[in-house]
């Protein structure tokens, strides 16, 4: 039972940190190489606020997630207006000088020791709370008209340009707010770790959650999710073979790009498959 | 002389990362993605090289030839397995990222699980570790290093430039279907340049296993290839290697600045590029490459 609950929660934290990569890969075609340290950022953020200061969890959170898009908008500022690919390059050497930070500001994070004696306070019902709530927040931003613009970006953006999209705008926002949500994950990892360290946090876990948002399906919420889901409990229910677990992940993800290479569920929602059963249904029943 | 020696160290290590850098740009070129493959790449050839060594007792050019020559058949395999298909169903670019980051994430664990984490030193190549050079005293392997990145790079030169791979090479960066339609085998000259990428990351491998440790994120260095490709421009081969060698610079300067160290440099070297992107985000060669509408 015990484990069934870790493996629930750390399964909620993913999703949610997942969702964050979705609102930017997904939506907008934006690669960040260096999402995970914007989960660095607030564990940190919020994980030092708890342990130097004793100030209360929810204060430390919501700091925490709003330290992580005040950095968001500092690094997206020279780089949002650029060819995509420079996102991908400038968040990944980003990634690499939070963790140089991280390791060197030995008196406040504890550097590579790692910062220990968070209180354990993400409980089960938070973490699935919070997936759920971030997912429904995801969910109707991608159906609201910045979501709409965000789709017609990703697509084609001179064509999204062209049609009066301010496209630098929608991209910093998107950006903006993936970083939030990825940072109120690391809240939630560091409070149910009570221990993080900046190793936690290098270029392989950006990497891993672009790779679940690729095979739930790009452009699919309800696919990232699943995928999360998948990936994310795999890992764990293989335990046994750990050493092995990455090379199957890597291996089934290779296999997906190559043989379906629209992911899981391309672009489609849950709601869409739901729909298209009952039109099924009701056209047989005709 | 202290000055001399920095600088010298720079250069070395600026060209290695110039090797990285090349590497990347001329993937870029043709494929139009950033191949983080590459990474994987250098891991694997690094340790190929370190067992040739163990195994074979052979001398430094010897396993510096052989690591050249492993690293460009494992570069044809990743192509193989992450690209072909990919290519020859035409899919968009941001599936070659993903493979690509996949790949280099496969050959970084597949070497965890052969060597565990574990930290091994390249053995000592040379019995002299200094060599008096018009009254300068220099680190044998630096020097080495300079010397053959750079004669490496010249020969790639060489081959872009005056061969008709090169040739078909070039003309494929500036348009793929045109030249397929010239008659030129896609998928040979495409296979040619991940073999010589392959080499040069075999090549830089050694050097930055020789110049740190050997361990399995040693691939993680090809980072510093992509922020001098940013500095001297995506896809641009000469911006690369001015880029390359101005970082190597940077950062043995940073890191001769006692408050600054190796465990800051990093830091500094971002912000230099984050200045970079927004004074010049053409790079340092000045061709913007506007993505295609």
């Amino acid at each position: 039972m015990g484990f069934l609950i870790s493996l629930l929660t750390t399964t909620s934290i993913t999703i949610v940190g997942v969702t964050g990569v979705f609102l930017i890969t997904g939506l907008t075609g934006m690669f960040s190489l260096g999402q995970a340290s914007f989960m660095a950022i607030g564990a940190y953020g919020a994980g030092v606020l708890a342990v130097s200061w004793g100030i209360p969890f929810p204060i430390a959170a919501g700091a925490g997630i709003v330290l992580s898009a005040v950095t968001a908008f500092l690094v997206g500022l020279p780089t949002i207006r650029l060819r995509r690919d420079y996102i991908a390059l400038v968040t990944f050497g980003f990634g690499e000088a939070i963790i140089a930070i991280l390791n060197n500001t030995v008196q406040i994070t504890g550097g590579a020791m790692g910062l220990m004696g968070i209180p354990m306070l993400t409980t089960f019902p938070l973490a699935f709370g919070s997936a759920v709530v971030v997912v429904a927040l995801a969910w109707n931003f991608k159906r609201s008209r910045f979501g709409r613009q965000c789709l017609a970006l990703k697509t084609d953006e001179l064509a999204a340009r062209s049609m009066g999209i301010d496209v630098d705008r929608l991209k910093m926002t998107a950006f903006v707010l993936s970083a939030a949500v990825t940072g109120y994950a690391g809240v939630l990892y560091a409070f149910y770790t009570s221990y993080v360290e900046p190793n936690n946090f290098n270029w392989t876990k950006s990497a891993e959650w672009i790779i679940m948002v690729f095979f739930g399906g790009i452009g699919s919420l309800s696919g990232a999710v699943l995928s999360a889901i998948i990936l994310g409990s795999l890992p764990e229910i293989l335990r046994f073979a750990s050493e092995w677990r990455i090379v199957a992940y890597c291996l089934i993800v290779l296999a997906v790009i190559n043989f379906r290479p629209s992911g899981l569920l391309g672009e489609l929602e849950l709601d869409d498959i739901f729909k298209a059963i009952r039109h099924g249904r009701k056209r047989r029943s005709v | 002389m202290v000055a001399f020696q920095l600088i010298l160290n720079g250069v070395s290590l600026g060209a290695v990362y110039a090797m990285v850098a090349v590497g990347f740009a001329l993937v870029f070129n043709i494929l139009k993605f950033s191949n983080f493959s590459q990474g994987g790449v250098i891991t694997v050839t690094a340790y190929a090289g370190f067992i040739v060594n163990q195994i074979l007792k052979t001398n430094f050019f010897i396993t510096l030839m052989a690591t050249a020559v492993i690293g460009g058949f494992v570069a044809l395999v990743v192509e193989r397995l992450a690209f072909r298909r990919l290519r020859t169903k035409q899919s968009p670019v941001i599936l070659y990222f993903v493979s690509s980051i996949t790949m280099g994430m496969l050959l970084e664990n597949l070497i965890v699980i052969s060597f565990s984490s574990n930290f091994y030193s390249y053995p000592k190549f040379f019995n002299t570790t200094v060599v008096k050079f018009l009254g300068l005293t220099v680190a044998t392997s630096d020097l080495l290093m300079l010397v053959i990145s750079v004669l490496a790079l010249v020969i790639l030169m060489f081959i872009l430039h005056r061969t008709k791979i090169g040739i078909a090479v070039r003309a494929l960066s500036m348009d793929g279907p045109t030249t397929s339609l010239m008659g030129v085998n896609v998928s040979l000259v495409v296979s040619a340049v991940f073999f010589m990428v392959g080499a040069l990351g075999g090549m830089a491998g050694v050097f930055l296993g020789i110049n740190y440790t050997l361990y399995p994120q040693i691939g993680q260095m090809i980072v510093k290839g992509f922020i001098a490709s940013v500095i001297g421009g995506l896809g641009n081969i000469a911006g690369a290697v001015i880029g390359a060698f101005l970082l190597g610079l940077l950062e043995v300067g940073l890191t001769s600045i006692d408050w600054i160290g190796s465990g800051l440099a990093p830091v500094v070297v971002f912000f230099v590029m984050l200045i970079f992107l927004i004074l010049r985000p053409q790079g340092i060669a000045g061709k913007i490459i506007h993505e295609k509408a």
